[in-house]
């Protein structure tokens, strides 16, 4: 599970002339337990991949902590790293010289796996996610969705109990995203604490249990979906979005 | 841990690198066989146009005393070729005719009594077949004067000797071949060897850098367990190989050149002791990772390939003014403070090695600065890769 805490990050002010530092992320808190997908929805710059990447351990915090599986990301760097697997939307990332099989077992073998486990590993996801026609081919010449499940297969080798999910659809076409939303619900099942965010407010009525909205920096609400649709009163949970973040929307 | 890491990351980064055919040619490839072609071509065209010159030596002759003797005996030889020429200087400059001679009024008469007389000579002094042409007529001229010598001395009585009192027979300290080549290498060496220790690394740093970030694998690789440092180590040594690797096939396609028939250093090779190979090759390692450390730090920091390549180039430009400020020194008179200056000492320390100098101040001051400067660079790198704002500037 994940357990935020006042966690808060000011980057360096290189653009805005006065301004020391800019607060990216403002003091935010908030719990993910096993087995959960919470939806982490915001505009673009509202502080969701910094908090995702605070969690990752790829940035440090500049205000108060989080804690992964009972491991701090401030203190127990590595440990956190080993609880977590992160999909990036976007560019999918991959060594495109290397094969589908290379690709993944690199990640895993950093992240500590030994041989026996890393065949395994590689042989199960092979397995589930129907990879057996293009395992060893490499991967420059792939369709997207053939890429899209390496980077899947990738980013959970090590069986990670904490899945992170930085807008994993974005760019995708059709059937990529059906993937990827497919793979978040397998991980759902597998008891995994799930982070997941984006700025479709539709895909998270979809798939989240739970909706914690950021805006600037700060969380403004926080509730099942149909908590926020008795608590607003309205049936579209665009229009709610809209209601919260879009105050300036306009004008 | 931490090695293990590494170790993973040096051997995937490797293996990503020798799949890369853009690499492989670039720097493994190119470098074998531009020195040889080079080379091949140069002396070819040198010795062709020396040939062309000696075959067919085109001068033309404005023989005031009509008729001399001197004439006679350049129609004599076979490789000249008398043209006649009204304006002389413009078929000079055209090359219709390589040199024109002037002969005085009275030529044989004032030889027979024992006059010195002047000739003229116009040549076109921009142009390497004419100047090549004069020299030829000179040796001509010369053995024509000698013979004239001669003919006085006999008609006095006196033996050919009389002209050389003193005979001088020279001994070279290297054998003679020996000698051009180890000149040659102490210069062309010491150049090389830093410009392929700054452009060996060049494509592997780049690619190992910004090619993470532009590829989108930089952050992925950031999520794994493996520590920073564990990274940048495996990376450091992956550019270190692939940069060595660079230099040695440079060195490779320097050695081939050397043994070429018709190639540019006939022959001339400079053979080196091992304990010289040894020591440079230690020092071209060090330059390497130097170089290797420096270019991964601009690489990490840059946002892509172009930009990485954009801020590495300046590189070279700031190591070729010590280069070639000592690329003339002589290795036998090198002051002491040169071997303070970056670079400007490795370039003298390779001079002093390969004339078989093994001054240990100079070296230990040498090896001293290397570590230090990779010290440094090494340093900066790992600096650039804790950096959030180096990381993620995209």
């Amino acid at each position: 599970m994940i357990e935020v805490i006042g966690l808060s990050k000011e980057f360096k002010s290189t653009k805005i002339k006065g301004a020391k530092t800019i607060r990216a992320l403002d003091n935010i808190s908030f719990k993910v337990q096993k087995g959960e997908i919470v939806g982490l929805l915001g505009e673009n710059g509202a502080g969701k991949t910094t908090t995702l990447r605070m969690i990752a351990t790829m940035l440090k915090p500049t205000g108060g902590t989080a804690v992964v599986n009972g491991y701090d990301i401030v203190k127990d760097q590595k440990k956190v790293r080993g609880e977590i697997g992160i999909l990036f939307g976007g560019e999918v990332g991959l060594y495109d010289r290397l094969t589908a099989r290379e690709n993944i077992k690199y990640f895993s073998e950093l992240n500590g796996m030994s041989y026996k486990e890393t065949i395994d590993s590689i042989d199960y996801l092979v397995d589930m996610l129907d990879m057996k026609d293009y395992i060893d081919r490499r991967v420059g010449k792939f369709s997207r969705g053939m890429k899209q499940k390496v980077a899947i297969a990738r980013s959970i080798v090590h069986n990670p109990s904490v899945m992170l999910f930085d807008e994993p659809t974005a760019g995708l076409d059709v059937t990529a995203a059906r993937i990827v939303q497919d793979f978040i619900r397998k991980c759902k099942e597998d008891n995994k604490a799930i982070v997941f965010s984006s700025h479709s407010m539709s895909e998270v009525e979809r798939i989240c249990d739970r909706v914690i909205i950021i805006h600037k920096g700060r969380i403004i609400e926080e509730g099942t979906i149909e908590e926020l649709k008795t608590k607003y009163n309205n049936e579209n949970v665009e229009e709610i979005f809209m209601q919260l973040v879009g105050d300036n929307y306009g004008k | 841990m931490g090695s293990r890491v590494s170790w993973i990351v040096f051997k995937k980064e490797l293996m990503d690198l020798f799949r890369d055919r853009k690499t492989l040619i670039s720097s493994i490839l190119v470098p074998i066989i531009i020195f040889p072609l080079l080379f091949f071509v140069m002396g070819n065209s040198m010795e062709s146009m020396s040939k062309k010159v000696e075959e067919n030596l085109k001068i033309a002759i404005k023989d005031n005393s009509q008729g001399s003797q001197l004439v006679n005996y350049i129609k004599e030889q076979k490789n000249i070729n008398i043209v006649d020429s009204t304006n002389l200087d413009e078929d000079l400059k055209s090359g219709k005719i390589l040199v024109a001679i002037e002969i005085p009024e009275n030529f044989d008469e004032d030889i027979k009594n024992e006059k010195t007389v002047n000739l003229k000579m116009t040549y076109d002094n921009s142009s390497q077949s004419s100047q090549m042409a004069v020299d030829n007529l000179n040796l001509l001229l010369e053995s024509y004067s000698k013979v004239i010598v001669e003919q006085r001395l006999i008609a006095r009585n006196i033996s050919g000797e009389f002209l050389n009192p003193i005979k001088v027979e020279m001994i070279t300290t290297e054998n003679e071949e020996e000698g051009y080549g180890k000149l040659m290498l102490s210069l062309m060496l010491p150049l090389l060897l830093i410009i392929y220790s700054i452009v060996g690394p060049m494509g592997a740093a780049v690619d190992l850098g910004a090619g993470e970030k532009e590829r989108g694998t930089l952050e992925p690789l950031l999520t794994t367990q493996a520590g920073r440092l564990s990274l940048l180590w495996g990376k450091f040594f992956a550019i270190t190989v692939m940069g060595l690797l660079s230099t040695l096939s440079s060195l490779t396609g320097l050695y081939l050149s050397t043994k070429q028939d018709n190639g540019l250093f006939h022959g001339g090779t400079g053979s080196l002791s091992v304990k010289t190979i040894v020591l440079i090759g230690v020092i071209t390692l060090l330059l390497t990772m130097l170089f290797g450390a420096l270019e991964l730090a601009i690489s990490i920091f840059a946002r892509s390939f172009k930009e990485a390549q954009t801020y590495i180039s300046p590189l070279m430009i700031i190591a070729f003014v010590p280069t070639y400020a000592t690329y003339m020194m002589d290795a036998k008179n090198i002051e002491s403070f040169y071997f303070h200056i970056p670079l400007a000492n490795v370039s003298c320390i390779i001079k002093e090695l390969i004339s078989g100098i093994y001054n240990y101040a100079h070296l230990g001051i040498t090896f001293g600065w290397i570590i230090v400067y990779i010290l440094g660079s090494i340093l900066f790198a790992r600096y650039m890769f804790s950096r959030e704002e180096v990381i993620f500037r995209t």
